[in-house]
């Protein structure tokens, strides 16, 4: 017996997802960019960011693609105005509260690029640098470079189990810890990676293993 | 929301074990500080992972600041402010010469702020918590009196009903769990009632309970849950308050009507910690129904005391706090009366909702509708003023009034013969109303169509001396402070939309939308979300007292 | 970028290499790697640095005279040695004294060149590998009871499962993405039953543990059998229709209940039952197990109890059910599936079998032995009594990891010619004559078969170093040089050899394989079997066979002058014999073994933590540090085999599996004191 599926149209394709689907996987089925910074297809979806507003027809604000699920017969736009001014916003104040720009090669930098967003208009703090953590031999922390998407703490508790990782703090002094904040070594962790993985910032890296 | 936390936490909550958040708890209130060794005791006990336990430690409140030999907490909150322009707070600094969150070096005192302690009738309040006792003292002199080491307990707000019956404020008497019991009414009839009544949310959302039990008593699965939303933290409001405090027994009554008709055995409370004789008054209360046979077996109690966020207010973030994790808000789907409390089902109601209840189930949805004749809306309504008016306290009153006679007849007006410049209606996330418009309805639509909010009730008067920027400043501030911390637009937003008051710089109107635009619309949750209500009030009434760039 | 699959364990991700200038500059999981989801661990992720580590052997070495030094040689040099060394072994004591060992880390593709190579070159069956010492019970039981050699199922039935059974296995470290998908699926509610001395980490997520003295697994599984039929359990409709053998099953099982197994194993009579309800009332219930069932004396008959309960079940051949072997290393199932083993060829049919002899004989144009030939066990014990005389390693370190060092190392020390094909040296290489510079996973092409009988692509990233070649074309050149072509361009022409002969294999090849690679069997069309036993069994008559063994005594056991039990295992940042993994920064993580032992037992013979201890058994004596800890029973200790310098199989010795030969590392009596307290009987190797 086969689940039932839905149909949905996205910036006029149609097409067929099962039940239970997003309106973000009927976007990606559909082949169409919607910007994320905190969703990685292995973790259920978290709803954090707010750059995946998109237009639905009948609600009257933009909704979360990546938290709202499909209905039989819904109709979205994609490049919604509103939603994509919220998205552009967004990632400028995202990119306001680092202290450099993201390296070119982040999911950040490249979704920023892919909005238009340049140089973010807004002074006033930012995370204050530290010095890198690099007490484990793979994987090293730059916490100032971190953004709260909470991507390393769900890949660590949904894909890995093993729960090392934590979001700390609270309003804009969020930040991620290992163990008692305690560095990667001395937690629990147990050196997967997939929180390098999934990170969008280069706030999680690994420690370049090239001599 | 982490399913798996919240399963390991289940789990071990199956087996009587505490909450991580209790364990820190008791840590601070013992040796006044969280250690590694507490959490690592806390990770042990509770089964959830060492590092959510470090994140929960560095989340709330009371665990932030280690305590001295006397801990100091000065409320900041809106009332208090309104009350002196914050300058209760800078006159304990400069008297302790400690920063906000700081202890003495020699450990004999400690300085944190907490909002809101619920004294907003006689603001400004403080609390002084030693090992000898754990005081809330509030008025003009509070302060003298803290450095003094003379406080008293302040003195409980005073109440009263309009209604030509009272209903809140009529002692509960479990009138209604008996008449269902002695009349065999089925969970479903009383639920119809409920819904037939249109009991709407008094939280702030306005949303219709029996539609919600509804939902809940659908989802599939044995065990289900009420939950009591006491962590009424909007500055100005201490409704909640009166009733855990005042009327325990109407809202136990209410949650065990509300577990008869969703098919849940077991209750929560959770009250603010800033409330500390809400939990033992609605314990006694509990002891008192126990005996009496209207709790026990069927459905019991536990009232769970909080940690201070003011977030935890939102449905899924104190779900969070109740299992002891930090009190971040989660996407809805999947919503609690689908996966709430360790992931059952659950009924998460405001105490002053769960306060209706008895009265319905008593006497039926028609003298429910009956009691605001004035309105669509029905039931009744209490309000609370601060200590600006003349007769500040808890108010029965029906929806349909309005703001007016409440400010003026009811409340008497401002004191020392000011005058009221705005009125904050429900709340930090509710509209301002200039005086001019004070003959708005006091009514959900009536009061949304002026973009304010019914919210909670409390109506909180700013007096003709009180600058507009400061204002927008303070609130700002108090929702960057307060923001949980996960959604992008509230916790960068709302810190660079306090920044652009903060200073002296004019601030760029076409910036301010954007960053308004950006919350109302991209925020988790009604904090960031309701956030741009005042600011537009303000906007809309006083833009030259804002400081706008020409 | 180049896609590849992993060679450490038996999970098999898949990976993207990332290369720079001829080096590794990282590797990522592959998103949709079918066994691996987008994740990995730590040694497929990091540990790959020693691929081009300054130890890493890059020309051939010979050695002029025993117990000399090495030297540099020429590959032709080398080669000619062999050569000419074999023939005149093979000359005068014909071709059973040589006996060759294939790699299981090695490819499918490698391992049927060795394997030809023994055959066809040489002319003897004694090839075997190491799934000798790990899973060959498996391999034997599950044909026994069932027909084919592997798992009936995949790794997704455990996201389809109401309950699973573990019996000694501790995947969150030997297996960390099936143990990783394990928990995931016990806090979604898969009611989990952890059977093991340890108290594995899993057993925090399940429901019920159970910690039954080492060596009584068998009364274990009677008993849970016992409580299955007792209580209704039995779907008696499957088991007519689709088995035989139960009754003289059903007869024995009277003497196991769950009192008569707790006074064997030591586990409470009422946990007993609890096991055995939580897999009869679940709708669909998998039993997965490791090497803490396989590496007894009677491992392989516990493996057929356990076939037993999901016959009797009928919790077999469908989404949710299976039976999940999870084997140790990346291509143990490969190269047993490919024959390198001395009793079979490809999909385990016997050399003895004509028609298959005879098709081999056809496609190689020579004679082949009908003969079985010796097992690794066999191969050393023949090799001390002078009967074997040569030896043709590749990609094992038999002297670290085999039971029994110091038997190991006279048989090495007895043989005329020791050739080593390997990455480094290593300890059996101390007593090679030819060591021939070999290719790890990142610079070799071919196919790997992991715990699900999937096969995989293996694609280059990097060249071997130096003089270094793939294993491939060394195994090739070797028979060209004896006298026999592999007459192969590239892997992937062995593996349409592989598909022609082996009618389990018919639909594979490296271009149907792609990104999600096939499980076995697999049609001429290319249909895979994800899900064996819908339909039949693949024994005579389609039907499985119950197997009625009662319990036996392990082949050690404690006394009074060896009172403790030491199993040994594995660690989630090492692997094995530690070649790879020691190589890399996994060494800042975990830089020792060291010996568990559980409080009250350290408390009682003046242990603390950390202190250097002596731990003596029967054959032998070593030294390591001690960790206390309450995760283990009393009376019985843990420790791993990654260190050379530990040596820690000098203490196991030579009771094996029964049927398999599966050496017993799972029960070994010993001693544990302080040091200082005692000279030691038998001394340590130098």
């Amino acid at each position: 017996m086969t689940a039932p599926s839905l149909t949905v149209a996205v910036d006029g394709t149609t097409v067929e997802v099962p039940a239970g689907a997003t309106v973000l996987d009927a976007a990606r089925a559909a082949g169409r960019w919607v910007p994320t910074l905190c969703f990685d297809a292995r973790q259920a979806p978290f709803g954090a960011c707010r750059a995946c507003l998109v237009g639905v027809e009948g609600a009257a604000a933009p909704l979360p693609a990546c938290t709202t699920p499909c209905r039989d017969g819904m109709v979205v736009d994609t490049k919604d105005p509103a939603g994509r001014r919220v998205a552009t916003a967004v990632v400028e104040l995202v990119l306001s509260e680092l202290p450099q720009p993201p390296a070119p090669h982040t999911e950040l930098a490249q979704v920023a690029q892919r909005l238009g967003v340049g140089e973010p208009r807004w002074p006033g703090e930012t995370h204050a640098p530290q010095p890198a953590d690099t007490r484990h031999p793979y994987l090293a922390f730059q916490h100032e470079l971190c953004i709260s998407c909470g991507r390393c703490v769900r890949a660590c508790d949904e894909l890995q189990g093993t729960f090392a990782l934590t979001a700390t703090g609270r309003g804009f002094h969020a930040n991620v810890a290992a163990g008692l904040d305690e560095g990667f070594r001395a937690s629990a962790c147990v050196s997967c990676g997939a929180c390098a993985d999934t990170c969008p910032t280069d706030a999680i890296t690994e420690v370049s293993l090239l001599p | 929301m982490s399913r798996n936390l919240v399963e390991l936490v289940r789990r071990h909550h199956a087996q009587a074990a505490p909450s991580a958040l209790d364990v820190l708890k008791d840590a601070v209130e013992q040796r006044g500080e969280v250690t590694d060794e507490d959490r690592r005791e806390a990770a042990r006990r509770s089964g959830l992972p060492e590092a959510a336990v470090f994140g929960v430690s560095t989340f709330y409140d009371d665990l932030l600041t280690p305590r001295g030999a006397r801990h100091v907490r000065v409320c900041t909150g809106t009332a208090c402010f309104a009350a002196t322009g914050d300058a209760h707070v800078e006159q304990l600094r400069t008297a302790t010469g400690l920063e906000l969150g700081e202890r003495a070096g020699d450990g004999s005192v400690s300085l944190a702020e907490t909002v809101c302690l619920g004294f907003c009738h006689s603001a400004p309040a403080v609390r002084v918590t030693s090992d000898e006792a754990d005081v809330v003292d509030a008025g003009p002199d509070v302060v003298a009196r803290v450095l003094a080491d003379t406080c008293v307990a302040a003195e409980e707000p005073a109440w009263e009903s309009t209604l030509p019956e009272p209903v809140l404020t009529r002692p509960g008497d479990w009138s209604g769990l008996r008449r269902v019991r002695e009349e065999g009414i089925s969970p479903e009839a009383l639920l119809e009632a409920v819904t037939a009544a249109e009991i709407r949310g008094r939280g702030g959302a306005g949303f219709p309970a029996g539609v919600k039990w509804g939902f809940a008593r659908a989802a599939a699965g044995e065990q289900k849950f009420i939950v009591a939303n006491g962590d009424e933290g909007d500055p100005g409001s201490y409704i909640d308050k009166y009733l855990m405090e005042r009327n325990p027994a109407l809202l136990l009554e209410g949650m065990a009507l509300a577990g008869y008709a969703v098919g849940a055995a077991h209750g929560f409370v959770l009250v603010r910690s800033e409330y500390p004789r809400s939990k033992p008054a609605l314990e006694a209360a509990a002891e008192a129904a126990r005996a009496d046979g209207w709790l026990g077996e069927r459905f019991d109690v536990t009232i769970v005391e909080g940690a201070g966020s003011y977030v935890v207010g939102e449905e899924t973030a104190l779900l969070a706090c109740l299992e002891g994790l930090r009190g971040t808000v989660s996407a809805r789907p999947p919503f609690p009366a689908q996966e709430g409390l360790y992931g059952r089902p659950t009924v998460v109601n405001n105490v002053e909702t769960l306060c209706n209840v008895p009265f319905v189930a008593a006497r039926g949805a028609e003298p429910y509708h009956a009691l605001s004749p004035d309105s669509e809306t029905a039931g009744s309504k209490l309000v609370c003023f601060n200590e600006r008016f003349v007769r500040p306290g808890v108010y029965e009153v029906p929806f349909g009034v309005s703001m007016g006679r409440l400010c003026e007849e009811l409340a008497g007006g401002l004191r020392d013969g000011r005058a009221i410049k705005g009125v904050q209606v429900g709340g930090p996330l509710g509209g301002i109303l200039p005086a001019a418009r004070l003959e708005t309805a006091f009514d959900f639509d009536a009061l949304a169509a002026e973009g304010c909010m019914l919210g909670h009730g409390g109506i909180l008067a700013f007096d003709d001396a009180t600058s507009m920027r400061d204002v927008a400043r303070h609130l700002l501030r108090f929702g960057a402070h307060e923001s949980c911390g996960k959604c992008f637009p509230c916790r960068i937003g709302l810190r660079r939309a306090h920044a652009m008051f903060a200073g002296e710089e004019p601030v760029s109107r076409e910036r301010l939308e954007q960053l308004l635009e950006t919350l109302e619309l991209g925020s988790l949750c009604a904090h960031g979300g309701g956030m741009p209500a005042p600011i537009r009030s303000l906007l809309r009434w006083w833009p030259d007292e804002l400081g706008l760039a020409a | 970028m180049t896609t590849t699959t992993c060679g450490y364990c038996g999970v098999g991700c898949r990976l993207e290499t990332d290369v720079r200038d001829g080096l590794i500059a990282s590797i990522a999981p592959a998103l949709d790697g079918p066994a691996n989801l987008g994740h990995t661990c730590l040694k497929g992720r990091f540990a790959h640095r020693f691929a081009r580590h300054r130890e890493r052997l890059a020309t051939p070495l010979i050695r002029d005279e025993r117990g000399g030094p090495l030297r540099a040689a020429s590959w032709e040099e080398a080669i000619e040695r062999i050569v000419a060394e074999l023939g005149r072994i093979r000359s005068a004591h014909g071709p059973d004294a040589i006996a060759g060992l294939a790699s299981s880390r090695a490819t499918n593709e490698d391992c049927y060149a060795m394997q030809r190579l023994m055959r066809a070159a040489i002319g003897t069956n004694n090839i075997d590998n190491c799934s000798r010492v790990c899973h060959s019970p498996t391999s034997f039981a599950l044909r026994k009871a069932l027909g084919l050699s592997g798992a009936t199922g995949s790794f997704e039935d455990f996201d389809h499962a109401d309950a699973t059974i573990l019996l000694g296995a501790n995947p969150t470290e030997g297996h960390p993405v099936v143990g990783a998908r394990i928990k995931q699926a016990t806090l979604r509610g898969m009611q989990l039953v952890t059977i093991d001395p340890r108290r594995i980490e899993l057993a925090d997520y399940g429901v019920l543990h159970l910690s039954p003295r080492p060596g009584s697994n068998a009364a274990v599984m009677l008993g849970i059998a016992h409580v299955l039929e007792r209580d209704g359990f039995v779907d008696h409709d499957f088991v007519a229709a689709r088995t035989d053998g139960f009754e003289a099953l059903a007869e024995l099982l009277p003497a196991y209940a769950p009192e008569a197994v707790e006074a064997i194993t030591g586990v409470p009579a009422a946990d007993l039952e609890a096991a055995a309800h939580i897999y009869g009332e679940a709708a669909n219930a998998c039993i997965s197990w490791g090497l803490g069932v396989t590496e007894h004396k009677y491992g392989s008959e516990v493996v057929q109890l356990i076939c037993d309960a999901a016959l009797m079940t009928g919790k077999i051949g469908r989404p949710g059910s299976a039976l999940l072997p999870l084997r140790g290393q990346n291509n143990v199932q490969g190269s047993s599936d490919m024959g390198a083993l001395p009793d079979t060829y490809t999909a385990y049919r016997s050399v003895t079998d004509e028609d298959v002899a005879r098709s081999f004989e056809d496609a190689w144009g020579v004679p082949l032995s009908r003969r079985k030939g010796w097992t690794i066990p066999q191969m050393f014990d023949a090799a001390v009594a002078g009967d074997l005389r040569a030896m043709y390693i590749f990609g094992e370190d038999v002297a670290q990891t085999d039971p029994n060092t110091a038997h190991v190392v006279h048989a090495l020390e007895s043989l005329e010619l020791l050739v080593c094909q390997d990455i480094f040296e290593t300890e059996t290489t101390r007593y090679a004559d030819v060591i021939l510079p070999a290719s790890s996973f990142l610079e070799k092409s071919g196919t790997f078969t992991n715990a699900e009988r999937r096969v995989q692509l293996v694609a280059p990233a990097i060249e071997p170093p130096g003089e270094a070649r793939t294993d491939f074309e060394i195994i090739k050149a070797v028979s060209a040089a004896i006298g026999h072509e592999l007459p192969w361009a590239t892997p992937a022409d062995a593996m349409d050899e592989i598909a022609a002969l082996t009618p389990d294999w018919a639909g594979i090849s490296h271009a149907r394989l792609g990104r999600r690679g096939l499980q076995w069997p697999v049609a001429p069309d290319g249909t895979d079997a994800p899900i064996l036993y819908e339909r039949e069994f693949s024994r005579p008559g389609g039907r499985a066979h119950f197997a009625a063994l009662p319990y036996k005594a392990p082949g050690d056991a404690a006394d009074e002058e060896f009172p403790l039990i030491l199993v040994t295992g594995r660690r989630l940042q090492h692997y094995n014999a530690g070649t790879m993994t020691r190589r890399t920064g996994n060494v800042e993580l975990v830089d020792a073994d060291v010996l568990e032992i559980h409080p009250d037992d350290a408390q009682r013979l003046w242990i603390s933590e950390g202190d250097t201890i002596s731990v003596r058994s029967r054959v032998g004596r070593i030294e390591l540090p001690a960790h206390v800890t309450d995760r283990i029973e009393r009376g019985h200790v843990f420790t791993t085999f990654h260190f050379p310098e530990t040596r820690t199989n000098l203490l196991v010795g030579a009771s094996a599996d029964v049927n398999t030969s599966c050496p017993e590392y799972k029960v070994v009596a010993v001693d544990v004191r302080p040091i200082g307290e005692e000279p030691a009987r038998v001394p340590a190797l130098a």
